[in-house]
């Protein structure tokens, strides 16, 4: 190369550097017309099933801000990160979106693994947290810069150890219980309410990516307890579960986790297993025309009915509700922590939201069956 | 009602699956002495080939399907020696250089798949019918008998090829010193091509027959791998017995520590095995 040669292509470097400074400035300058909010759900891994939907609800929910005018006239942006319901994935979002993009407040994470260890990144940067989906326990009161829209499994699990103490009259359950955040806190949950009555409980706990559960369930059939309680949170691990119960010709009474009874395809495809399985949700009304209006609205966007309908109806909420915060008290992590514990009955496509002072979405689950492939609600007999 | 035979059976059906993979595994390591982690990916391979055939052509005949899924497991482990390790061997890489490569190879064809298939959980056994079979107590599935069936089977077939055939002595000339083996006139890189031909048609069946009795999804291989790494070096890596050895003890020790230990403990199970070996008996059961 001569040395003219050199000097044109050092030259065209220096340019090429300089131009993406300066756009990458001009960029950040020119946001102010921009309200970015971030985002951290499982986009891929096993839990990308969840990932998917949020994703697009979400999308949903700015499109209709957008075009109604956007947040006190910003259009909102989203930056998503995948937190591959992880910790570390869910921190290293966490850290990027904070350190790095500079949003005020996240939408997530979606499960509890991802979410937990997110939660002090974001309060240390002052970033405000709102999860339509982490359900554990353990996030209660984590911090003031966290809120959900999603209760706390620590409702569904009691409602859950009454009726099979009190009404099913059952002494013994056992747990099959996939080792995730949300099934540890389910579990732990269930065991005190039902060891509360004076039931005993059994667990067997397998990690998470297990496919081969034949000698968990092994083990817990000879125990011949009154009933199994499935916490599966992998769609992947929930199939091979219960095709597994079936290879080994084993049918106990169920008590199913909410994400089972939230999935569709698995009450579907093992419609005859899940007879009559009891568990508790968070149930929508579905003749809420507002819920209607969102089940509707993302029909038409995407073709078909969002799968997980209560937790999107809350991912759905957590946008608008985020961007009712933001046009109150503007776009500003602090301030909106602050707001976070004054929502009150506002209205929203899952029913009304009101937060606690521990950041938790007060009121909770209701007792739910499975009957001919359907969720319906739970009546004592 | 004992619990003893289906925890047998259990631990049969486990050890089959480790073998299928464990299998190619040593028989590529025993040759290469590289740890090819791409094998691992070769299963996901074979299972998303039958997943892809058969619900793309309904009529077609799930053998055909499994055939088709195995050879193209083999010719993608064949071409990434052809194209990736062999110009690495060209240029006397460091078996550590290789390991990488292959670490990049497992990524970018699990990518590949996740890409084209999506990240979600799939299953094979729709197209296949599900027959439950008793056998002393223990409840077994058609599709476990033939992953048990299919792991003698390639064991058997393997060996006798290895000790009766041409070629056969041509591997075990490679394995003993390549080298050498070049000197003697034999032609080692294609020796070496069929070794992965063979070794990433092995881990394809396991892939398929897996996906028949539990399911696929891109991030498999990794899973699979690792189950079969422990075996392969509990058995004594590098060696075709030894793979079928180390699956057997991997197998019974897994699922009879969620019986007598808890099976929060089943992973550690496995890779306390792993390092109780590697401590004191690091050749493993047979050494080759």
């Amino acid at each position: 190369m001569s040395k003219t040669q050199k000097i044109v292509w050092w030259t065209l470097g220096a340019v090429v550097v300089v131009g993406l400074v300066a756009w990458g400035v001009f960029r950040n300058s020119g946001s102010s017309n921009v309200i970015k909010i971030g985002s951290i759900e499982p986009l891929t891994g096993g839990a990308a099933v969840y990932g998917q939907p949020v994703q697009d609800t979400i999308e949903l929910a700015v499109a209709q801000i957008n075009a109604a005018g956007g947040i006190n006239g910003k259009q909102v942006q989203m930056i998503y990160e995948d937190g591959k319901c992880d910790g570390t994935d869910g921190a290293n979002a966490a850290q990027k979106l904070v350190n790095v993009d500079g949003v005020q407040a996240i939408i997530g994470g979606f499960c509890s693994g991802e979410t937990i260890p997110a939660v002090p990144i974001a309060a240390a940067g002052k970033v405000v947290m709102l999860s339509p989906g982490a359900s554990s326990p353990a996030l209660t009161g984590i911090s003031p810069y966290f809120f959900r829209d999603y209760p706390s499994d620590a409702f569904q699990a009691t409602v859950m150890g009454n009726i099979a103490y009190n009404q099913k009259g059952w002494r013994t359950v056992a747990v099959m219980e996939e080792q995730t955040d949300y099934g540890t806190a389910l579990t732990n949950a269930f065991s005190k309410s039902f060891e509360g009555y004076g039931g005993k409980v059994i667990v067997q706990a397998f990690p998470s990516a297990t496919a081969d559960l034949r000698s968990f369930l092994t083990t817990l059939k000879a125990q011949q307890p009154d009933a199994l309680f499935i916490v599966t949170q992998t769609p992947a691990v929930s199939d091979d579960l219960f095709d597994q119960l079936i290879q080994l010709g084993w049918r106990p009474p169920l008590l199913i986790g909410d994400i089972i009874s939230g999935d569709p395809a698995i009450i579907q495809k093992y419609s005859s297993q899940l007879e009559g399985a009891i568990g508790a949700t968070f149930l929508p009304n579905a003749s809420d025309t507002a819920y209607e209006a969102f089940i509707n609205a993302y029909q038409a966007k995407y073709g078909g009915v969002p799968p997980y309908q209560n937790y999107m109806a809350c991912v759905f909420d957590a946008v608008n509700l985020l961007a009712a915060g933001i046009k109150q008290v503007g776009y500003d992590g602090a301030a909106l922590a602050t707001w976070s514990r004054t929502v009150s009955n506002w209205p929203g496509a899952s029913g009304n939201i009101t937060i606690g002072s521990d950041g938790d979405r007060a009121g909770g689950d209701v007792p739910i069956v499975i009957h001919g492939a359907q969720v319906v609600p739970y009546v004592a007999q | 009602m004992s619990i003893l035979p289906q925890l047998i059976a259990n631990s049969l059906i486990a050890a089959g699956t480790y073998a299928l993979l464990a299998i190619g595994f040593n028989l590529i390591y025993g040759a290469t002495k590289f740890f090819n982690l791409a094998h691992g990916v070769m299963a996901a391979v074979g299972g998303y080939t039958v997943f892809f055939l058969t619900t793309t052509f309904a009529q077609m005949n799930v053998v055909v399907a499994a055939a088709i899924g195995v050879l193209v497991a083999a010719t993608i482990g064949w071409g990434l020696d052809r194209v990736v390790y062999r110009a690495l061997r060209k240029r006397h890489a460091s078996n550590m250089v290789l390991l990488v490569a292959s670490l990049g190879a497992f990524t970018v064809i699990q990518a590949a798949i996740a890409m084209i298939f999506t990240s979600q959980f799939q299953t094979l056994s729709s197209v296949a019918s599900e027959q439950v079979f008793q056998v002393a107590g223990a409840s077994i599935t058609e599709t476990q008998i033939i992953i048990m069936l299919s792991a003698i089977l390639v064991f058997a077939l393997l060996w006798i090829f290895l000790k009766t055939t041409m070629f056969g002595k041509q591997v075990r000339a490679v394995s003993d010193d390549e080298e050498v083996a070049r000197i003697a006139g034999v032609n080692t890189e294609k020796v070496l091509g069929w070794i992965f031909f063979i070794g990433s048609a092995i881990a394809g069946l396991g892939g398929i027959l897996i996906g028949f009795d539990t399911g696929i999804q891109p991030t498999m291989g990794m899973e699979l791998l690792l189950k079969g790494v422990i075996a392969a070096i509990v058995g004594g890596v590098g060696s075709i017995s030894g793979a079928i050895l180390g699956a057997l003890l991997l197998g019974f020790a897994e699922n009879f520590g969620i019986w007598k230990i808890s099976g929060e403990w089943k992973d550690a199970i496995a890779f306390g095995l792993l390092i109780l070996f590697l401590i004191f008996r690091p050749k493993g059961i047979i050494k080759s």
